[in-house]
C-alpha cells in the first residue's frame, strides 16, 4: 500500500463546463415558461430574467464544485459535499464491490471519466465521482483493487497486483459487430416515431386526424398494389437492420472481455465508452440466450447476474453479446460456472401442463371465435390471435425443462427467444413451491430457486412439474445447497 | 461453523410432520380485517342505493343486500381458510413458511440467507399482541418472506435465534 496521504482534491474543471452545459436547456426551457408571462415586461424584462437565471445557475454549479471534494485514504475513500448542508461520506475499500468507470462523448474529448463505486447499498449515487480525470480514474480504482486485497476482511481476494496485460477471453471485431447488428434487426424506431407523433398531436403542432382518417385509408387502400406494399415492407426491414447495427454498433464497439485478478473486466462503447469490472464473487447466474434467427445460424449471448453490479440492467451483466456456443464455453469455465448438458439431458413437465399453459388460451379462444359468429364478425380476428397465442403457449410447453448436474440447476425457457439459466446450487437465495388455481386441480405446482440481483424481468422457475416430483426437486435443492454453500465458503475465488 | 448435514432431516417441504399454525388470535384479527374491508366495499354501494339507483327501475336496497349476504359469506368463509393456509417450521438452518389461499406457495429460507429482520405490528394486531416477522433476503422475486400471527414474545424471540445464525458475508 502507498502513502496514505489524504489530500483532498476537487473533481476535475472540464466537470464545469460539462455541468454548465448541461443546466443551459433546463435553463432554456425555465426561461420559455417565464417569459411567456414576462411578455408584457418586453423583450429587456424577459432578457433580464434569463440572464439572472444563467446567472443563478452558473453560480450554483461552481459552488457545488468547489465544496465537492474527495480524497483517497490508506483504507477508504472520502466524499464530501453539500453546498449549505455538508455531507461526508466514508466508502471502505472491503465495501467496494466494483469500480465503473464510464466515458460518455463529452468526458472523452476533455479526456476525463464518469467513476461510479459500487457499494451494493441502495443509493446509486453513493460513490460518484463524476467526472475526474482518466488517469486519475485508473490510478483509484487499482489502488481500491490493491487495497481490497490487503484487507483482512476479503483476503480470499487474490493479492497479486494487477498484470499489464490482462488475458483476453473474448473480442468483437468490426465484422462480428455488423452481423450481430444484422440479428439485432429492431423496429422499435417505429414505436418511438409513433410516441412522438403522438405527443406533437398533443401539443396542437401535428393534426393526428388530418393524416389517417378513412378517406385517407380508402386512397390509401387503392394505391396499396403489390408492388407498393413490397417496397414498403423492404424499407422498413432495411430501417430495421438499420437500426439493429446501428445499436449494436454504438454500444458494443471494441467490445473486449479479458480476465483480471478478481473478475472479468468489460470494455466497449462507440461514444459513451465504459470499463466495468464484473467481480466473480459477485456473479449468481449465467444465462445463454438466443433468439430464432440468431439460433439458427449458431450464434448466443452470455450474461450474467451479479449482485450488486450496476443496476441499470437489473444487475444482468452482459458478457459476450454475440458468439459461438464454444467461444462461450471457455468464459462460462473461467467464471466457475459449469457448462450446460446436452439437450437429451434435460427433462421436461408432465403433458398435462399442456392443459394448464394452453388451456385457457384455447378456451378464450373458443369464446371468441363463439362471439364472431354471433354476435360481431370482426372479433374472428381476436379468436385467430388466441388461437396464435394457444399455439405460442404449447410451443413453449415443449421447450420448456430443467437438469441437474453436481453443481448446478440448470432451466431452460421460451420458444422464439430461447433462455437457459445456469443456477449453481449454492447462489440459491430461497426456495419454493407454488401451486396456483389453475395448478392445484391439476396436481401440477412450480420450483423458484430466488437469486439475488436478478431483474425480475425473466423467470428462472421450473413451471408446472408434477406436484410431488417438485417437492421432492426441491428437497434435493435444499440438501445440495448447504454443503455447496459450504465448499464455496472455504475455496478462495 | 453451519450445519451443514442437518438439513433435510427435519423435514423439507414434504408435510410429513405438522406444520405450527400461527396464534388463534390471528383468526379473530384476520375476522376484522375481512369486516373492515367488507365496510369498506358495502358503505359506498348503499350511498349509491339512495341517490343514483333511485333513477332506475332497481328496488330500494337490493344492491347493497346482495353485496352484503355475499360480504357476509366471505367474512364468514375466507378468515379461517387463510388462517389455516398459514403455517411454519422452524429447523435448524432454516425456516420453512406456507402461505396464500389462491397460490399455495411454501418458502424454505435458510437462515444463512437473511439479510436483516423485521418485526412488524398493524394496528390490530397489536390489541391482540400479535406480530408479523418479516425475513429479508438477497434474493429477487421473494425478497421479503412475512411471517404474521405470532405471538409478540416468539417473534422477538425467533428474530433473535435467526440473528445468531446469520453470517456476515453476503455470499
Amino acid at each position: 500500500m502507498s502513502d496514505g496521504a489524504a489530500e483532498s482534491r476537487h473533481l476535475h474543471p472540464a466537470t464545469l463546463v460539462v455541468r454548465l452545459l448541461k443546466i443551459v436547456p433546463q435553463m432554456l426551457a425555465a426561461f420559455i415558461g417565464l417569459s411567456v408571462a414576462v411578455v408584457k415586461e418586453g423583450f429587456g424584462g424577459a432578457l433580464l430574467v434569463a440572464a439572472s437565471l444563467l446567472l443563478a445557475g452558473g453560480a450554483f454549479v461552481i459552488l457545488a464544485w468547489w465544496r465537492f471534494t474527495y480524497r483517497v485514504e490508506a483504507n477508504e475513500i472520502v466524499i464530501e459535499k453539500g453546498v449549505l448542508q455538508r455531507q461526508r461520506r466514508v466508502i471502505p475499500f472491503d465495501r467496494v464491490q466494483d469500480i465503473a468507470i464510464e466515458q460518455p462523448l463529452l468526458a472523452r474529448i476533455f479526456g476525463t471519466a464518469r467513476v461510479t463505486v459500487e457499494t451494493g447499498g441502495s443509493d446509486k449515487e453513493e460513490g460518484r465521482l463524476d467526472m475526474i480525470g482518466l488517469g486519475d480514474a485508473r490510478a483509484l480504482r487499482d489502488r481500491v483493487r490493491r487495497g481490497k486485497a490487503g484487507a483482512p476482511a476479503v483476503a480470499d481476494e487474490a493479492v497479486a497486483p494487477v498484470p499489464a496485460e490482462e488475458p483476453l477471453l473474448f473480442a468483437m471485431d468490426v465484422p462480428r459487430l455488423l452481423l450481430a447488428g444484422l440479428f439485432n434487426f429492431s423496429l422499435v424506431f417505429l414505436a418511438v416515431i409513433g410516441a412522438v407523433l403522438q405527443y406533437l398531436d398533443q401539443l396542437g403542432l401535428v393534426e393526428w386526424n388530418q393524416w389517417f382518417n378513412s378517406e385517407r385509408a380508402d386512397q390509401a387502400l387503392h394505391m396499396a398494389t403489390m408492388g407498393t406494399l413490397l417496397m414498403l415492407a423492404v424499407i422498413l426491414i432495411l430501417a430495421g437492420m438499420v437500426a439493429g447495427i446501428v445499436r449494436m454498433v454504438s454500444t458494443n464497439f471494441g467490445f473486449r472481455l479479458s480476465r483480471t485478478a478478481a473478475g472479468f473486466r468489460r470494455k466497449r462503447g462507440l461514444t459513451t465508452l465504459t470499463d466495468v469490472v464484473i467481480p466473480l464473487r459477485r456473479t449468481q447466474v449465467a444465462l445463454i440466450e438466443s433468439g430464432p434467427l440468431q439460433r439458427l445460424f449458431g450464434w448466443h449471448s452470455l450474461s450474467f447476474q451479479t449482485l450488486g453490479a450496476d443496476r441499470k440492467e437489473g444487475g444482468v451483466q452482459v458478457a459476450a453479446p454475440f458468439a459461438r456456443l464454444e467461444e462461450l464455453l471457455p468464459i462460462l469455465a473461467e467464471a466457475g460456472f459449469p457448462a450446460p448438458p446436452p439437450r437429451a439431458e434435460f427433462r421436461g413437465v408432465p403433458r398435462r401442463a399442456l392443459l394448464r399453459r394452453a388451456g385457457p388460451w384455447l378456451a378464450l379462444a373458443a369464446i371468441v371465435t363463439g362471439a364472431a359468429f354471433a354476435v360481431e364478425p370482426v372479433a374472428g380476428f381476436g379468436g385467430a390471435a388466441l388461437l396464435v397465442l394457444t399455439v405460442t403457449a404449447a410451443l413453449r410447453w415443449r421447450k420448456h425443462g430443467h437438469a441437474l448436474d453436481d453443481c448446478a440447476l440448470f432451466v431452460r425457457h421460451g420458444f422464439f427467444t430461447r433462455r437457459l439459466w445456469i443456477i449453481p446450487f449454492e447462489k440459491a437465495q430461497t426456495i419454493s413451491v407454488s401451486r396456483g388455481p389453475l395448478q392445484r386441480p391439476l396436481a401440477l405446482a412450480s420450483l423458484l430457486v430466488d437469486t439475488a440481483g436478478g431483474s425480475g424481468l425473466y423467470n428462472q422457475a421450473i413451471v408446472d412439474l408434477d406436484a410431488r416430483d417438485a417437492e421432492r426437486l426441491a428437497d434435493r435443492l435444499l440438501a445440495l445447497f448447504y454443503p455447496a454453500r459450504a465448499r464455496a465458503r472455504l475455496q478462495p475465488q | 461453523m453451519q450445519a451443514e448435514e442437518t438439513s433435510g432431516e427435519a423435514g423439507g417441504f414434504r408435510e410429513e410432520t405438522k406444520l405450527t399454525p400461527l396464534h388463534s388470535d390471528q383468526l379473530k384479527v384476520l375476522r376484522i380485517r375481512f369486516a373492515l374491508t367488507a365496510l369498506a366495499v358495502l358503505a359506498p354501494i348503499a350511498l349509491l342505493d339512495l341517490a343514483p339507483l333511485r333513477e332506475t327501475a332497481l328496488p330500494f336496497g337490493l344492491v347493497p343486500g346482495i353485496v352484503a349476504s355475499l360480504a357476509l359469506v366471505a367474512v364468514a368463509i375466507l378468515p379461517g381458510r387463510r388462517y389455516r393456509a398459514w403455517g411454519y417450521r422452524e429447523g435448524p438452518d432454516e425456516i420453512l413458511i406456507r402461505s396464500g389461499l389462491l397460490k399455495r406457495v411454501k418458502t424454505v429460507v435458510p437462515f444463512g440467507r437473511v439479510q436483516h429482520i423485521d418485526i412488524a405490528q398493524g394496528p390490530i394486531q397489536r390489541r391482540y399482541g400479535l406480530a408479523t416477522l418479516i425475513l429479508h433476503t438477497a434474493g429477487t422475486r421473494g425478497a421479503a418472506v412475512p411471517l404474521p400471527g405470532l405471538a409478540q414474545a416468539e417473534a422477538e424471540r425467533m428474530r433473535d435465534a435467526i440473528r445468531a445464525q446469520i453470517r456476515q458475508d453476503l455470499l
